[in-house]
């Protein structure tokens, strides 16, 4: 532990150390006995910041502690990394690239970047163009039909994010000229075309394929299955290519090689990575459901994150608390997985998006500069939407052996704008969103407090198995109400706790190489189902017996 | 008899001419808001306008102010457009507050959907209320009423049966000639005559959509559907669509009114979809034609109007044809003989509109015409003059108006609806 401390003077000993026997001093730390001791705990320990809220005061954290953790920030230069990201650097070093995804929620009159606000607007306002003309009913197809339907035909980034985003705005889906449905295919093994196709006509689908590098086998297999379904219904002609299929990718070249059209071609940069990537051109099926307007209240709200996380300090700046506390949780406390509970059913894919964003930056175990790291990085990072897990793995959260720290979200409103989606019945659907907040405070409140939430005279008659513990930890981000603007705000949240985390373990958390491997070798082994090769030795014995059973040499 | 109509619509100026004509005195408040300054109407339809004209002068017809109306008028007949139900119910509100002797017989002859003649009585209850459906076509409004082998009239009382026979005499002389049924009924038979005329035009237009893949001409199933006398030859042909105010506002309210029972039924759903579908039908033959690349080309089109004879654009298949020209960068060019200033009046000034009162000069330049409505001056055209004018010389005919074999043979090509 120790090169970065040595450089400290020695008589101050560093706030990882103070951490470290603060963590052991307060290993018994009971949340109840912090509310106890500090009545204005949640005014203490909660931050406005409009439309949102964030309280923290459920977290095993005191002001002393909070100190050392901005004081850990601090010697880990956070502030000179954040001003790093928010410039042209290439912070992400393993792959020599910037990490820009800010730059795509800059507002058009942004005179800091001059040229890549140009630049990011150019591409967006090519995707507004093409989504008024699907909204109006005038994109038409080979025959001259009206595209009813858009399928999404992505992977990782270019479906996890559309997908969650499209699905939690779904009270924002705008009205069109005819009636407009998006779909998203994924899986390589076209498990959902299989289930799709069938169901749409050639000549009312439109399909974008999304792909940063255009070279993701899963998405190209995909497209290739769909242009075979075009091509049988509407013949083999360049036209039925350029009237059905927009891509969205880096590489101008490769899509132009597979048949996309130049002027269906929506472009990004190798400077936003995959997963961060849903405020560019990919989020164009986002664009299609919420319109052109809802997509810019998405980025808006992201971009007023960004000047937060960038202007406030530490004290009251959410994602740095977010990351400091996860670090605390974490590194400290010994909590080893962090859960996510969504108080609202249009939050459904969050859970699988935030996996992506912070497993796939964080699950790395070597520093920016070659050695392995000195703290444990990302936690194992789960969810589901909050109501429906209470009948899965709340047991576990309450009873279990795990110590496992909570996100719960909720809006403060809903079904109150008169969306023509739940108008009709809004009285009571009203009355179930509070049926679920009731429940979203029940349940932090328990896991928080144990015992000392139930009713005392209760408590005397309770056999062990029906007692709590409690003292599990857990944030609440309650929302004005779920709409483009706050969920944008959700989202960058999130990225920018990933970053300071990333900052405090001092990994790079813009590359993936963990995943770049299993591609190349599956592609080594293709042609031995094939039947192409049929050479096994250089196998293991498993991967060998394996192959023979699906080659059908050995009864399975 | 003496006679108040209020209302301006073409129903209004025909049955005010024609009960004149028998001898009737007629008042006419022409003002739907009841003011006292009063207008002299004329309508787009020249016969119509001739009948009124004659009566005026003979003293038989008179525009009248609200307040000038006698007090011993016996029956008022009340004809306002759909949309206009509110104006309907301040006329009938300010009558009730008139000293007027009840009961008086009160005539709706405006289609406000289902319900619509109780909601006038409500305010004049003590009169007797009698449904006269307005079945006026466009373009042959006198003969669409007195061509009629029967009347369809809607009455809840003997006396109100009665005088309106009393009233339709000269018109309609035998006892045969009338279909008296409740109000109710009356109304939901008016929409349904209009939904069962809209179901055989997207019936007629969805075959000639199979036809022309399986090389049919679906003017031969026509007239072999028409000759069978069960069926009978109206509103067969197939072509861009129908359109009109009152016609889609019949299918409109009668669809609603289906759906809002809570019955299942999708058909008229179905043929409304169809219809607006049809509309667009030789944008799609263009954009085939032209292999998905419209851009920069300019078309020719032949009429505005829902049909002929009528200035009116009202559901025209034209707009959606111009919005889909429109939205893949084409430049219109347009001629109607009647309905240009409409089309002026609803687009404006625009680059990629130029409206032609010459109907050869659309012709310049451009990559297609397409006819939309079958004036008769559109139907022998100087073939070899479009020729020479146009940039390629292909004929879309929105309803096949033309011998697909004599265009040929003039050099052009040729798609009609249904056939090729």
């Amino acid at each position: 532990m120790s090169k970065s401390i040595e450089k400290f003077p020695k008589e101050l000993v560093s706030p990882l150390l103070k951490l470290q026997s603060l963590g052991e001093k307060n290993s018994k730390l009971q949340i109840k006995e912090l509310f106890a001791s500090e009545p204005d705990r949640f005014q203490q320990y909660s931050i406005k910041f409009d439309p949102l809220v964030f309280d923290y005061s459920k977290h095993r954290v005191t002001k002393d502690i909070l100190e050392q953790l901005i004081a850990l920030a601090k010697t880990k230069q956070l502030n000179q990394w954040i001003e790093r990201f928010f410039s042209l650097d290439k912070v992400n070093c393993t792959e020599q690239r910037a990490a820009m995804h800010w730059a795509l929620r800059l507002p058009a009159d942004y005179s800091k970047f001059p040229d890549l606000t140009e630049q990011v607007h150019s591409q967006l306002q090519r995707m507004y163009t093409l989504v008024e003309k699907i909204h109006a009913g005038q994109y038409r197809g080979a025959t001259g039909e009206v595209i009813q339907d858009v399928v999404n035909i992505g992977v990782g980034g270019s479906d996890l994010g559309p997908q969650m985003v499209t699905h939690a705005l779904s009270d924002f889906k705008v009205k069109t000229a005819k009636p407009l449905n998006v779909h998203f295919v994924s899986t390589m093994d076209g498990s959902q075309l299989s289930e799709l196709l069938h169901q749409l006509r050639p000549e009312t689908t439109l399909f974008i394929v999304s792909s940063k590098s255009f070279g993701t086998i899963d998405t190209l297999s995909n497209a290739q299955t769909v242009r075979q379904w075009l091509e049988k219904a509407l013949g083999t002609h360049t036209r039925v290519l350029k009237s059905h299929f927009v891509g969205v990718s880096t590489k101008a070249d490769k899509m132009t090689e597979w048949g996309i059209a130049p002027e269906n071609q929506l472009l990004l940069w190798d400077w936003v990575g995959g997963r961060y990537s849903l405020w560019s051109c990919i989020g164009l099926p986002i664009a299609l459901s919420i319109g052109v307007e809802g997509f810019q209240q998405l980025l808006a709200g992201a971009h007023a994150i960004d000047e937060h996380f960038q202007n406030t300090n530490y004290e009251q700046n959410i994602p740095v608390l977010m990351g400091l506390l996860g670090v605390w949780n974490n590194n400290f406390l010994n909590i080893q997985t962090h859960a996510v509970l969504p108080y609202d059913g249009r939050l459904k894919y969050f859970a699988a998006y935030l996996q992506q964003l912070e497993m796939e930056s964080n699950g790395k175990s070597v520093q920016r500069d070659g050695q392995k790291v000195e703290l444990d990085t990302c936690p194992i990072v789960w969810g589901e939407v909050g109501p429906n897990a209470q009948h899965a793995f709340y047991q576990l959260l309450h009873q279990g052996t795990q110590a496992v720290s909570c996100d719960f979200i909720a809006p403060i409103q809903r079904y109150n704008a008169d969306h023509f989606t739940y108008v009709e019945n809004a009285e009571a659907l009203v009355e179930q969103h509070h049926l679920a907040l009731s429940n979203c405070l029940a349940q932090s409140r328990l896991l928080a407090f144990g015992n000392e939430a139930l009713d005392s005279t209760e408590l005397e008659k309770l056999p062990i198995y029906k007692q709590y513990e409690g003292n599990q930890p857990s944030s609440t981000l309650l929302l004005k109400e779920l709409n483009p603007y706050s969920l944008g705000m959700l989202i960058a949240l999130y990225e920018h706790k990933v970053f300071v985390q990333s900052v405090i373990w001092n990994i790079n958390p813009f590359d993936q190489w963990g995943v770049e491997k299993g591609k190349q070798i599956a592609d080594q082994l293709l042609p031995i189902l094939n039947g192409v090769q049929n050479d096994l030795s250089a196998l293991d014995a498993s991967t060998r017996g394996l192959i023979k059973i699906l080659l059908g040499k050995v009864d399975g | 008899m003496k006679i108040a109509v209020f209302g301006t619509t073409l129903h209004a100026g025909v049955m005010a001419a024609l009960l004149a004509e028998y001898g009737n005195q007629i008042y006419w408040c022409t003002s739907v808001t009841c003011e006292e300054n009063i207008s002299v109407l004329s309508y787009q339809d020249q016969e119509v306008n001739n009948y009124l004209n004659k009566q005026r002068k003979a003293g038989f017809l008179q525009e009248s102010p609200f307040s000038t109306i006698p007090l011993d008028v016996e029956v008022y007949l009340f004809c306002f457009s759909p949309t206009q139900i509110q104006l309907a119910l301040n006329t009938v509100e300010k009558l009730s507050q008139r000293p007027i002797v009840h009961p008086r017989l009160m005539v709706n002859g405006s289609t406000f959907g289902l319900h619509g003649t109780d909601q006038l009585k409500q305010y004049l209850p003590k009169d007797e209320w009698v449904y006269f459906p307005d079945v006026i076509q466009e373009g042959n409004a006198i003969n669409s009423v007195l061509n009629v082998k029967h009347v369809i009239v809607g009455v809840e009382s003997n006396h109100a049966r009665d005088t309106m026979q009393e009233l339709l005499r000269p018109f309609f002389r035998f006892s045969y000639q009338y279909l008296f049924m409740p109000i109710l009924d009356a109304e939901f038979t008016k929409l349904s005559i209009s939904g069962m005329l809209a179901t055989r035009i997207s019936y007629m237009n969805d075959l000639a959509m199979v036809a022309e893949k399986l090389g049919i001409d679906i003017a031969n199933v026509k007239h072999g559907i028409a000759a069978d006398t069960r069926i009978g030859a109206a509103y067969l042909s197939a072509g861009v669509g129908f359109g009109g105010e009152n016609f889609s506002h019949d299918i409109l309210t009668l669809s609603s009114t289906v759906s809002e029972t809570g019955a299942k039924s999708r058909l008229l759903e179905q043929v409304w979809a169809i219809n607006e579908q049809q509309k667009e039908i030789l944008f799609r033959k263009l954009w085939n034609y032209y292999h998905c690349n419209l851009n920069g080309k300019t078309v020719a089109i032949w009429g505005a109007s829902f049909k002929e004879n009528t200035s009116s654009i009202h559901n025209s298949p034209i707009h959606i044809l111009l919005a889909a020209l429109w939205a893949q960068g084409v430049t219109v060019r347009l001629h109607d003989p009647q309905a240009l200033d409409e089309i002026a009046a609803t687009y404006g000034d625009r680059e990629d509109l130029v409206l032609c009162t010459d109907q050869y000069e659309v012709a310049r330049g451009a990559h297609a015409l397409c006819l939309v409505t079958a004036w008769k001056q559109y139907w022998s055209p100087d073939f070899k003059q479009l020729q020479q004018l146009m940039q390629h010389p292909l004929i879309l005919d929105g309803r096949n108006i033309y011998d697909p074999a004599y265009v040929k043979a003039k050099g052009f090509a040729y798609e009609g609806v249904g056939r090729l």
